[in-house]
């Protein structure tokens, strides 16, 4: 219990580190790695809650999604590397109020609140991950399958607005003139 | 036990905090993404802690987490998809400047 308890605190002490710094650093490439290493001690914390599909998936989608989100800032920021000292944020007084008020309500919230009895045990990591599969496959089989159906739509809707309106205009004057 | 439960819900709560900061601080497009990420990174924490020191035995608990993963790739893909089109077509995913965008 001690263990895991150290375990939670240590890689919550590092997501929330590694998140403060994602909006401190003026570099985008630092910036994109700081929300990498703040995802995986997420997951880490998953791991150390004896959630290990769930943060095994977390380490392995974030891994990915913040390397592709890395290299999309290196494309759009005007200063990526940070070297021209440009401040790339507005309303600071109103965001640190909004933000620290919304850490302030929850915490609030989790300390005032009853939780009840806490489980000491739960199942192992097997029979963890086969009880999900049969949820996934039976209660909750139409919300999986709507999320699934949803990320299609998501991609195709994405490819759809990414692809240049140029082409499709000069195709439109191409079949006009003949 | 309860006090690793305490742990996680703040380490929650902080990261919702400062997810909400970078959404409404930054003016890039890219920058508020990743302040959506670490606050929804913020609401995954709670729903683990949720599910394994208050009900172990219903796995709707770790179906939620699924779907918030679905909703964090589903803002990456769209987000790319709508910075592509702006960067395009203005040269720029600066906030500050798609003010044509209001209504």
């Amino acid at each position: 219990m001690y263990a895991q308890a150290f375990f939670v605190a240590v890689f919550g002490l590092a997501a929330i580190g590694f998140g403060v710094v994602v909006f401190r650093t003026s570099s985008m490439v630092r910036s994109a790695l700081a929300l990498l290493f703040s995802q995986t001690a997420v997951g880490c914390m998953f791991l150390a809650m004896q959630t290990e599909f769930l943060g095994v998936l977390q380490i392995m989608m974030m891994a990915t999604e913040m390397s592709i989100m890395a290299i999309f800032m290196v494309m759009f920021m005007m200063d990526p590397g940070g070297l021209g000292g440009m401040d790339m944020s507005h309303q600071k007084r109103f965001s640190i109020g909004a933000g620290v008020s919304a850490a302030v309500v929850a915490i609030a919230v989790a300390l005032l609140s009853d939780w009840g009895p806490v489980a000491e045990q739960v199942p192992d990591a097997e029979a963890q991950t086969r009880a999900l599969g049969m949820e996934l496959l039976g209660r909750s089989m139409m919300i999986f399958e709507t999320a699934g159906i949803t990320i299609l739509t998501a991609m195709i809707a994405a490819t759809a607005v990414a692809i240049p309106v140029k082409n499709l205009a000069s195709k439109d004057n191409k079949e006009a003139s003949e | 036990m309860t006090v690793v439960l305490i742990v996680a819900l703040l380490t929650g709560a902080i990261l919702f905090g400062i997810g909400v900061y970078g959404a409404l601080s930054q003016t890039n497009l890219v920058m508020i993404m990743m302040g959506v990420e670490v606050m929804l990174a913020g609401a995954m924490v709670n729903l683990v802690a949720f599910w394994r020191f208050l009900h172990p035995e219903a796995y709707s608990g770790q179906m939620f987490v699924l779907v918030v993963m679905t909703v964090m790739a589903l803002e990456m893909a769209v987000g790319f998809g709508v910075a592509i089109a702006r960067f395009r077509a203005k040269g720029s995913v600066e906030m500050e400047e798609a003010e044509d965008l209001k209504g």
